[in-house]
């Protein structure tokens, strides 16, 4: 890959900084991004590459931004676009929101983390662990660390600093799952998958090594064990702490982690989930009048569990007034400004059925405006529950020192794109 | 702060950042200059303050000194002699105890991008190489390349050259990766940095130590190594194979691109690559980044160029969500076009109709223009639901369905019927001058099937006034023209009216031009205009065959994993609808590609590999490589048009028929053969699969019938190239027919005509092979028996000029895809 400069627009196209890497392409340029994209968006022809002459922009947007990458040679996309999202993660994590003011209030920061991600167009150092060691967000605390060489750029370990110390040594393994569903119109599952990550917070002394069991088919079946509920994983993608020659091998998940918050692991399960809330929805427009919805929502998980903060999105038809509502539990709200109801209830124990009935008034005069279809969409998160039955069976940590430390773990099941269709 | 004017800000600036108090106070003075790089990040002019910023260059302040070289870097092109102020002190910082001042001062001294202060920084850069702290030799490594991209035509030091390769072996992988990026950079024009054995080893074993861009680097750089044997090449493959399934989509499609280049010579290697990285790709198109969710199926729509059948239980993951943006949604689209079989096809076409309501106009043509490209393959379907669309009297909608109409009727001429009826009453509804040109060239070529057309036309005659598409006008013209032709008393009148606008008031030349030529057309007599204005048609009978061809991969290796995939798709994304029809016809690519002739061997080899694909194996393939002479190939080049097709064919059956002995001796040399092979079910097949099953083995079919009809046909026809013993290549044509009749032909009959004379050895040559072929069509015969009734497909082959060892692989070739096929099916 190469990328010849990096601008960080604002949404008139203003650039509000750059870094010219490689002097190859003109820094004006980049005056023709906006208009173009404008143009193109007009045409219905946007696409992610655009090109004037032969300087190509790729172009991602973050909230109020535009982040885009220059450059004249036939380069590698996608690699181009990682690059880019990186810098979204690593701006995330330094200004917790990425957005215009946090851009300008910080763009001493983001001047020096431009330095040191990329240099000559090629990725230098990107992991935020590392460069949080040495570009922080105090300049003041700049002159006490100036003396201490980061030990983590040279450092065999890169992720990890040397002399951490804790009072109390502990782990914190969050098993999180995100039910991604797509349901017809006519209530069959089009496609449903479930895509999990483990995240740990780590507050251990010195260099632990660590061990995580999972109850995973493929070790079970390497093991030649047989009993209990195994979990078959795709597409699992380790933290880079992670030896993956040892997982290759043996499946063990073995390594040094990183100090404080990081995502360990993430995968992706394919197979049938059953939708584990439940929509029925009718929806009946009388042109002219009115529109009467009636949603039915149900809990199809055990009984035990219990689902907190379910938001039922309904969209309704933008010229619809004077809201009314009833329901059996929860509280529903009109939202105009996004076309929807929202229908809230704090906690949804599994196996239960819920209703909620909303009428609306019609405009005699009608809109001539082509609506879309929305789906329904749903929100929950289900807490001390997995919907794959994942489980971590052991977290084994050892540091030379000998201390004792305590692996905590806590499962969360939540929505990720819930999409229901209606008929409307 | 108050509002300041640019050059008062400056002035402000640089008395703050001369004012002795300033300098002394650290953070005073450090504030200072940060109000300088935020006036320059909002675009003010502050190159004025350079001398001032260069004096703030000297402080101990890591922080200062890092914005001091943001401004710096910005500005030393507008001062380059003041420039050379700065190079002491960076020269100073090269030597400082602390690792990371020496990287940021070697850093920023390169980023100048200033020749006439190389000299200066040769020297800390060498030392830079050689620096302890990795850092410093990562920035070291690159800044040999900025000097050499600096200065592009001055020789870069053999020691330095040697240097960097030494590095390649850096124990930080950093390091090494760079290495190589300032190797590439500044060997360019010997062709970048060299890659032999060892090198190419050392990278591989330690490609796993570096993160997502070094392997990406290190995969690309590897494509120019060639292996210097079989045995090598397999290692390095099977090293390579836990990249090939990575989960970052990057390093998979860098690995993938360097195993096609690997295999280029071993087809069925890179075929079963694709299929390992099915699962990634797969799993990018559902990544939450769109962008990397759209260069996904970007390259996927690369995959299924040569493997069409990749994908085709997953269609699934190509439905589009509510909220993707279009360009997404069109990719998809395209990918669904492409996967639809018989299985799957009343799910996608359930899920496209929902796509062209889309609020998104563009999304909804696309989609209607989706369903038409499905159509070719599957009409009745398609065009119930297009013609229920009509229903909407939506106005971008109806346009976008009679365009779609047009292209397929031209391409499949038995939907003609159906066409015409949904015709009917639409041209209320056409707004845009793209709908009405095709509902007008409609009507040209089925007018008089729509009883309406005259009336219609009127409409379009009376408002050519006022009509501001040159387009429709042109259109409007050919039309009244034509219906003229076929409905004389209904358009007359209106034609002459139409005529005397164009030729009399119409400003624009080209219409009036075109009306002059129809008038004095008309004034040669009805019969030359009739031959000017109506062509042949095709048959309607016949589905002119949908799809592309597979293509070898090393067709578009080349550009997977750049930006090319990504753009080619903009330019397809145009519908290719918009032209004129005339242009959408059938025709292959004649493509002069090597690869394009395979050997018999190889097509064993590659057979099997489709064979894991859908994970059936089948003995018969097994057989093939004994029956067939190793010698035998067959090629897809010269490309045979349908028309020449069609010449040959019907040539071909007049001498068939004629049994005239004189009649034969005036031929040069050909031979029919009529045979029967048992393939049970093939008439069932999906046409997707068996033209790619005939493709595999380089035959091309030509034409066929649609699937459960009866007749069933299918035309093809391929060369084959032959090495006779000591003889030059002989190379024939052959052209054939599958017929399918279900009538079960318990007598199997052979009829071969060789209609050379000349070829007394040849016939000779013939005697044993007529033999085996009874044999084994004998012993088809009693397996026949044995299986109770079976189904037999008759096969009528003939080829120019004769050569019947030849003839014989050919047979048994098709008679090995049309068994695998139809055991595929049951």
């Amino acid at each position: 890959m190469s990328a010849s400069a990096i601008f960080v627009l604002d949404l008139k196209g203003k650039v509000l900084i750059c870094r010219n890497y490689k002097g190859d392409v003109n820094m004006s340029e980049i005056d023709h991004f906006l208009p173009l994209l404008m143009q193109h968006e007009e045409e219905g022809l946007l696409c992610p590459v655009l090109s004037h002459g032969n300087v190509h922009f790729m172009w991602i947007k973050h909230s109020n931004l535009y982040l885009v990458a220059t450059t004249n040679k036939n380069s590698n996309a996608s690699l181009v676009y990682s690059f880019l999202y990186k810098l979204v993660e690593v701006f995330t994590e330094y200004f917790k929101e990425l957005e215009e003011e946090s851009i300008q209030d910080n763009f001493v920061v983001v001047y020096e983390l431009l330095d040191e991600l990329m240099d000559f167009g090629f990725p230098q150092t990107t992991d935020s662990k590392i460069l949080q060691e040495y570009i922080t967000q105090e300049g003041t605390k700049l002159e006490v660390a100036k003396s201490k060489v980061p030990t983590t750029v040279t450092n065999a370990v890169s992720w990890r600093s040397e002399g951490i110390k804790y009072k109390k040594n502990e782990v914190f393994i969050d098993v999180i799952e995100s039910i991604n569903v797509l349901v017809n119109a006519n209530g069959s599952v089009m496609s449903s998958d479930i895509v999990g990550s483990i995240k740990l917070k780590t507050m251990l002394s010195g260099m632990p090594e660590l061990r995580l069991g999972l109850n995973d088919r493929v070790l079970f079946a390497l093991t030649g064990r047989d009993k209990g509920k195994t979990v078959v994983m795709e597409d699992v993608k380790f933290h880079q702490c992670v030896r993956l020659s040892r997982f290759d091998s043996d499946r063990t998940i073995s390594f040094i982690p990183p100090d404080g918050e990081s995502e360990l692991m993430s995968y992706r399960i394919n197979t049938h989930v059953k939708p584990l809330i439940w929509i029925e929805s009718v929806i009946e427009k009388f042109s002219h009048s009115r529109v009467e919805i009636m949603v039915k929502a149900k809990g199809q998980f055990k009984k035990q569990s219990v689902a907190n903060n379910v938001e039922v999105r309904v969209p309704v038809p933008s010229d619809a007034d004077s809201p009314k509502f009833k329901t059996s539990t929860g509280t529903a709200k009109y939202v105009p400004e996004k076309n929807m109801v929202v229908w809230t209830i704090k906690s949804f124990p599994g196996g239960k059925e819920f209703l909620m009935r909303a009428h609306f008034g019609l405009p005699s005069v009608e809109n001539n405006e082509l609506e879309g279809k929305p789906p329904i969409t749903v929100k929950f998160e289900i807490p001390y529950f997995t919907v794959s039955g994942i489980q971590v069976r052991y977290m084994k940590i050892i540091e030379k020192s000998g201390y004792q430390a305590l692996p905590w773990v806590r499962y969360i099941t939540q929505s990720g794109d819930y999409q229901l269709r209606t008929n409307v | 702060m108050p509002y300041l004017g640019s050059e008062d800000t400056v002035r402000e600036l640089r008395r703050a950042l001369c004012n002795p108090n300033i300098q002394s106070d650290q953070l005073r003075y450090r504030n200072t200059v940060l109000k300088v790089i935020r006036a320059m990040s909002q675009g003010v002019d502050v190159s004025g303050l350079f001398t001032e910023m260069v004096k703030a260059c000297a402080t101990a302040d890591i922080v200062q000194k890092k914005l001091v070289y943001v401004f710096l870097c910005s500005y030393a092109a507008l001062n380059p002699e003041l420039s050379l102020l700065v190079i002491n002190t960076l020269r100073k910082d090269c030597q400082d105890p602390n690792p990371m001042v020496r990287s940021l001062a070697l850093r920023n001294m390169t980023n100048l991008r200033l020749p006439s202060l190389v000299e200066y920084v040769e020297q800390p850069l060498t030392a830079g190489l050689r620096d302890r702290a990795a850092c410093v030799r990562r920035v070291a490594v690159l800044g040999w390349a900025k000097i050499h991209n600096l200065q592009p035509n001055s020789e870069t030091d053999a020691a330095v050259v040697n240097e960097l390769y030494t590095l390649l072996r850096d124990p930080d992988p950093v390091v090494m990766v760079n290495c190589l990026r300032a190797l590439e950079e500044i060997l360019k024009e010997e062709g970048g940095v060299a890659i032999n054995k060892p090198i190419t080893h050392h990278l591989l074993n330690r490609l796993k130590e570096c993160d997502v861009w070094g392997q990406c680097e290190v995969l690309r750089v590897l494509q120019r190594y060639r292996p210097q044997s079989e045995d090598e090449l397999f290692d390095i493959l099977s090293l390579l194979d836990a990249s090939l399934v990575s989960p970052h989509p990057p390093v998979m499609a860098a690995t993938l691109s360097l195993f096609l280049g690997l295999c280029s010579a071993l087809p069925a290697v890179g075929l079963a690559a694709l299929e390992r990285v099915r699962g990634t790709l797969l799993t990018a198109c559902g990544s939450p980044s769109r962008e990397m969710r759209f260069t996904a199926l970007c390259h996927i729509q690369l995959l299924l160029r040569s493997l069409p059948g990749l994908m085709g239980v997953h269609y699934k993951r190509f439905f589009c969500g509510y909220a993707e943006p279009a360009y997404i949604k069109q990719r998809k689209m395209q990918v669904l076009v492409e996967l639809v079989n018989d299985e799957n096809v009343a799910m996608i076409l359930d899920e496209l109709k929902g796509y062209c309501t889309d609020v998104n106009a563009d999304t909804a043509h696309a989609a209607i223009s989706a369903i038409g490209g499905i159509g070719r393959s599957y009409s009745d379907r398609c065009l119930e639901i297009l013609t229920g669309l009509l229903g909407l009297k939506q106005e971008h909608i109806t346009s976008a369905v009679v365009q779609t109409m047009r292209d397929l009727v031209w391409v499949c001429p038995q939907c003609s019927n159906t066409v015409c009826e949904a015709l009917e009453g639409c041209e209320d509804t056409l707004q845009d001058s793209q709908g009405r040109q095709a509902l007008l060239w409609l009507l040209a070529v089925y007018g008089e099937r729509v009883s309406s057309a005259p009336y219609t036309l009127e409409v379009f005659i009376d408002g050519v006034r006022s009509e501001t598409s040159l387009g429709v006008k042109m259109e409007l013209l050919t039309t009244t023209m034509r219906l003229f032709l076929c409905r004389p008393a209904e358009t007359q009148d209106m034609l002459g009216r139409l005529l005397h606008y164009c030729i009399e008031e119409e400003t624009d030349m080209c219409v009036r031009d075109q009306a002059l030529l129809y008038y004095r057309l008309l004034r040669c007599g009805i019969e030359e205009t009739q031959k000017v204005l109506q062509g042949r048609r095709s048959d309607p009978s016949l589905g002119v065959l949908i799809g592309r061809p597979a293509e070898p991969i090393s067709h578009w290796a080349c550009s997977f994993n750049t930006l090319e995939p990504l753009k080619q798709g903009t330019v397809e994304a145009e519908p290719p609808s918009r032209g004129s029809p005339e242009h959408v016809t059938f025709d292959p690519k004649p493509n002069s590609d090597l690869s394009d002739t395979l050997d018999c061997s190889q097509i064993g080899k590659l057979h099997s590999a489709s064979d894991r694909a859908s994970g059936c194996s089948d003995a018969s393939t097994e057989g093939l490589g004994s029956s067939a002479p190793p010698p035998l190939s067959l090629s897809l080049t010269p490309v045979l048009s349908p028309e020449e097709f069609e010449h040959l064919w019907l040539q071909r059956q007049d001498l068939h028929t004629e049994q005239d002995a004189e009649k034969r001796e005036e031929e040069e040399g050909c031979a029919c053969l009529l045979e029967h092979i048992r393939c049970p079910a093939i008439a069932h097949c999906s046409p997707q699969s068996l033209q790619a099953a005939m493709q595999l083995v380089n035959i091309q079919t030509l034409a066929f019938t649609p699937p459960h009809t009866l007749p069933w046909r299918v035309y093809l026809y391929t060369h084959t190239q032959h090495t006779q013993r000591g003889n030059a290549p002989h190379s024939t044509l052959i052209v054939g027919e599958l017929l399918y009749t279900r009538e079960a032909n318990q007598r199997v009959k052979l009829v071969k005509k060789g209609l050379d004379d000349r070829g007394m050895v040849e016939g000779r040559e013939g005697e044993p092979v007529k033999e085996e072929e009874e044999a084994t069509s004998a012993g088809q015969r009693d397996s026949a028996r044995e299986n109770g009734e079976e189904d037999e497909v008759k096969v009528t082959l003939k080829q120019q000029p004769r050569d019947d060892t030849a003839l014989k692989g050919f047979l048994s070739i098709l008679t090995t895809v049309l068994h695998t096929l139809s055991s595929e099916r049951t």
